[in-house]
């Protein structure tokens, strides 16, 4: 699948100049770079939700597309409800069992009837991925879906969406500061730097052969 | 003051009619206007807050202004309009309840448009890209929007029968403020101090000041309950 160019500015100042990518349609695609390099404002954009400097939101031949914010919002209702607004013309069972599923595969079945209000951090990303998933998209958007995430939780999450990413043969934009994420998780990697592409590759290669000045100097503060 | 009080009280509790009528002239004012104000104000308000359209922040811009409307100014363009010469003249709607309705609905909408979308503005944003992130319909988004103000709206209510029970300008241009028709809680307190009759006014007052003590109560009673 190939992603369109994106440009974004914000009172003049270019934040994203995307010049198109392609995203492999077996695996992962991470999206690596520093705070403000414009990761968000990719996802958005690919995402549909945010208008570029040119045109409508949203892109011409994109498929349905599941976004997670990097901020998603709990709503003032049971975990469980807030999943099962995703239900998108399910039977009420079989929703539920999804549902249900879900939150069992991420370890919080046990806070289904909580109001998802008084989750912690953690807590309110596993209940957010989980009402992403219940429905399938050709293209997952994950904005650091495990930032707030502990370790295990971490695992569960990857676990669940690489399963997610078989089943349904989607193509997924995750975005990530954790090289061992992208390690584990992506096939291809992009590497964003002041909202320009700076490098883009096989993960493989990429993480441990970087071509540019930029990337080495990135991957260098994580062996520190 | 003291004898005042004690006069104030035992009037209320001896049932005299005057006071009870004027009384329900209040409540049949103040309740069918807040519930009309508030049944426009929050899903304009709302939807004020929802859609990041351009002209969004003047619409905001006059709608506070509105809040400020001085409610003389607000009674004097429903005279206008109702009155003898006014273009609504045959509705015949001069001095009687139903255009103190009209002229306080007109008043506390704005004020009930501008609590709701002062809140809601704020989690608009992550609301509306959360459910655009799952694919909901604009029309399911918003609808999450109001569910999300849910308590939002007692406050907003009780701002609207506050107001409405405390207004005084626009209901006496409007409503004349006739014994036994149209003379409500606070127009009777003016004009019985004006002539001099303060037992029924510190009568008046006590019992404007309890009613909103009661509502107070019952509103934080029920959002306490509801929203643990
Ligand atoms: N609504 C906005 N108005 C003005 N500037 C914005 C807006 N949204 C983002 N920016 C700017 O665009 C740049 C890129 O932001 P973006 O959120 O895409 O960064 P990011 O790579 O996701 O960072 P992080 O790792 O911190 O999440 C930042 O410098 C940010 O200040
Ligand atoms: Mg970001």
């Amino acid at each position: 699948m190939n992603l369109p160019p994106f440009r974004k500015s914000y009172g003049g100042r270019v934040v994203l100049d995307f010049p198109g990518g392609e995203l492999p349609g077996d695996g992962v695609c991470a999206v690596i770079g520093t705070n403000g390099s414009g990761k968000s404002t990719l996802a958005r954009l690919a995402a549909g939700v945010l208008e570029p400097d040119r045109g409508c939101p949203g892109w011409p031949g994109r498929p349905r597309v599941g976004y997670l914010p990097q901020h998603s919002y709990p709503f003032q209702m049971s975990v469980r409800a807030n999943v099962l607004l995703n239900a998108a013309g399910r039977g009420r069972k079989e929703a539920r069992e999804r549902a249900d599923a879900l939150l069992d595969r991420l370890g919080i079945l046990a806070l289904a009837d909580k109001p998802a209000h008084h989750l912690s951090g953690g807590e309110t990303a596993r209940m957010a991925l989980a009402r992403l998933l219940m429905r399938d998209y050709g293209l997952l958007v994950l904005d650091e879906p495990t930032a707030a995430m502990d370790i295990r939780s971490t695992a569960l999450a990857e676990e669940l969406v690489g399963g997610y990413q078989a089943r349904t043969g989607c193509a997924v934009l995750w975005i990530t500061h954790s090289l061992k994420q992208a390690r584990r998780t992506a096939r291809a990697v992009f590497f964003l730097q002041e909202g320009q592409l700076a490098e883009q590759g096989p993960a493989e290669t990429l993480l441990t052969a970087p071509r540019t000045e930029a990337l080495r100097r990135f991957l260098d503060f994580y062996a520190l | 003051m003291v004898t005042a009080l004690e006069q104030a009280v035992a009037l209320v509790l001896s049932g005299d009619g005057l006071l009870l009528n004027i009384i329900s002239v209040t409540l049949r004012m103040s309740i069918p206007s807040s519930v009309i104000s508030l049944l426009l104000g929050v899903p304009l308000g709302t939807l004020l807050a929802f859609c990041a359209f351009r002209g969004r922040g003047a619409l905001v811009v006059v709608n506070r202004t509105l809040m400020g409307l001085p409610p003389v100014v607000c009674g004097l363009l429903c005279y206008m309009l109702f009155s003898g010469v006014g273009p609504f003249r045959h509705f015949r709607l001069m001095y009687t309840i139903p255009l103190m309705i009209i002229a306080q609905v007109i008043l506390i909408t704005p004020i009930v448009i501008g609590s709701m979308e002062s809140f809601a503005q704020r989690i608009a944003p992550a609301v509306r890209e959360t459910a655009r992130g799952l694919g909901l319909s604009r029309r399911r988004a918003f609808l999450l929007l109001v569910n999300e103000s849910r308590y939002q709206i007692f406050s907003a209510y009780l701002l609207a029968f506050s107001r409405a029970i405390a207004e005084v300008g626009a209901v006496s241009m409007v409503g004349g403020a006739i014994a036994y028709k149209t003379n409500v809680m606070t127009t009777a307190i003016m004009n019985y101090t004006n002539m001099g009759n303060f037992t029924l006014g510190v009568a008046l007052g006590l019992i404007l000041l309890a009613m909103s003590l009661v509502l107070n109560l019952a509103v934080s009673l029920l959002q306490g309950r509801l929203s643990r």
